[in-house]
């Protein structure tokens, strides 16, 4: 397992052992010990000095300090009571603040009331004014299609009457001419009897003489 | 208090210099050096177990390999594996070989600091320090051939640790050549 041999080991070991710092290191690093040192030395000495001094003095003090502090707080006490204010009257001072509440809360509150209501009014007029357009829009539209409706029948209606009146008149119209072709056809037979059969016979005679005459005899070629 | 200031004043004048110089060769860095030795000293100065130190210069000496190992541990670093590194053609001072006998410096405290407290102790008297056996068996309140077998002991187990971290390192090469 191992592949370094003692010797490299011990090589290895005199190698460190040959390291050496540099003098000016070593006396840089010796020398701020020493001052650390110097510093641990005298930080003990001064705290030792305090307590001392406050082990002496202490009760000096501690008496002092209590003897100032009764000063000040009866010092205090007679301040507070000589610039104390006079009792106040408990009724005239709600009857001033009344007044004074009055005076500076009611315009505010009636200003508020008052944009409050107008805010109210412009709001519910808004919808309103809404409402009206859009319910004046469809009556409007209602009647349009009602006065149209109204309009169409009333015209089919005058049609169909002229209609009517135009097939009477020309059903009249014919009536008068059949009556009247009647009427020619009596005079004429009143006034020709006869004669007209005569005259169609023999006009009938004459077609037929002509006719004959007119076509060639084929029996005789 | 004020006995213990002069104590270590005088411990500072007598063996300061060697103090510093055990834990340059310990950290490898002379300004990590110089903080640990104002870190010593002032734990010297502030410990209450040190009362009845009858050896200042011993217990300095072992405190100060303390600090530095815990120092070296605190700050783990990246071990380049030595195996990767090819062997310089010239057997020159040149950067390459600095850098690999640094390495192995490095490498070699690294397994120091996995040694056990006594073992590590006398490796540091002994190779780093140079110190007579007598002298090491004197600072340790045992015999010189308590000591002799300590070192041995020692130097074995520290070939252990040097031979498993190549072991590892190189089986680390051989994954990671695998996965590529």
């Amino acid at each position: 397992m191992s592949q370094i041999d003692e010797n490299q080991i011990l090589d290895r070991l005199k190698r460190l052992s040959q390291v050496e710092p540099a003098k000016e290191a070593a006396d840089h690093a010796m020398q701020r010990v020493r001052d650390t040192l110097m510093r641990e030395k005298a930080i003990p000495r001064l705290r030792l000095s305090l307590r001392d001094a406050l082990r002496r003095r202490l009760p000096h003090i501690v008496a002092k300090l209590a003897a100032a502090a009764v000063l000040m707080i009866g010092a205090g006490f007679l301040a507070g009571r000589l610039s104390a204010p006079e009792p106040v009257n408990v009724q005239e001072l709600q009857a001033a603040l009344e007044s004074s509440l009055k005076s500076s809360l009611i315009p505010a509150i009636r200003q508020e009331l008052l944009s409050e209501m107008e805010d109210r009014w412009q709001s519910t007029l808004a919808v309103s004014n809404a409402k009206v357009k859009d319910e004046l829009a469809r009556q409007v539209r209602r009647d349009l299609m009602e006065f149209a409706a109204q309009t169409l029948a009333a015209s089919g209606t005058r049609t169909d009457q002229r209609l009517n009146e135009l097939i009477q008149l020309i059903e009249a119209a014919r009536i008068q001419d059949r009556r009247r072709m009647a009427s020619a056809f009596d005079y004429i037979e009143s006034r020709f009897g006869n004669g007209l059969v005569t005259l169609a016979a023999r006009t009938d005679e004459l077609l037929g003489t002509e006719r004959a005459g007119s076509v060639p005899d084929t029996s005789e070629n | 208090m004020r006995s213990r200031q002069k104590e270590l004043l005088e411990l500072l004048d007598k063996s300061g210099a060697d103090l510093y110089a055990l834990l340059t060769r310990l950290t490898l860095r002379e300004e990590v050096a110089e903080e640990l030795m104002q870190e010593l000293f002032i734990k010297l100065n502030n410990s209450r177990g040190a009362g009845n130190v009858a050896n200042w210069n011993a217990y300095a000496r072992r405190s100060a390999i303390n600090l530095a190992f815990d120092w070296r541990r605190s700050h783990t670093r990246t071990i380049l594996a030595l195996g990767q590194v090819s062997e310089p053609v010239s057997t020159e001072d040149s950067p390459l070989r600095k850098l690999i006998h640094s390495e192995e410096l490095q490498e070699t405290l690294d397994a120091v600091g996995q040694l056990k407290k006594s073992s590590r102790e006398v490796l540091v008297m002994r190779y780093l320090q140079q110190e007579s056996y007598d002298n090491i068996a004197e600072q340790l309140g045992k015999t010189s051939h308590q000591v002799r077998a300590l070192c041995s002991r020692a130097i074995r187990n520290l070939r252990d640790v040097l031979g498993s971290n190549d072991h590892q390192s190189s089986k680390k090469e051989i994954h990671n050549v695998t996965n590529r």
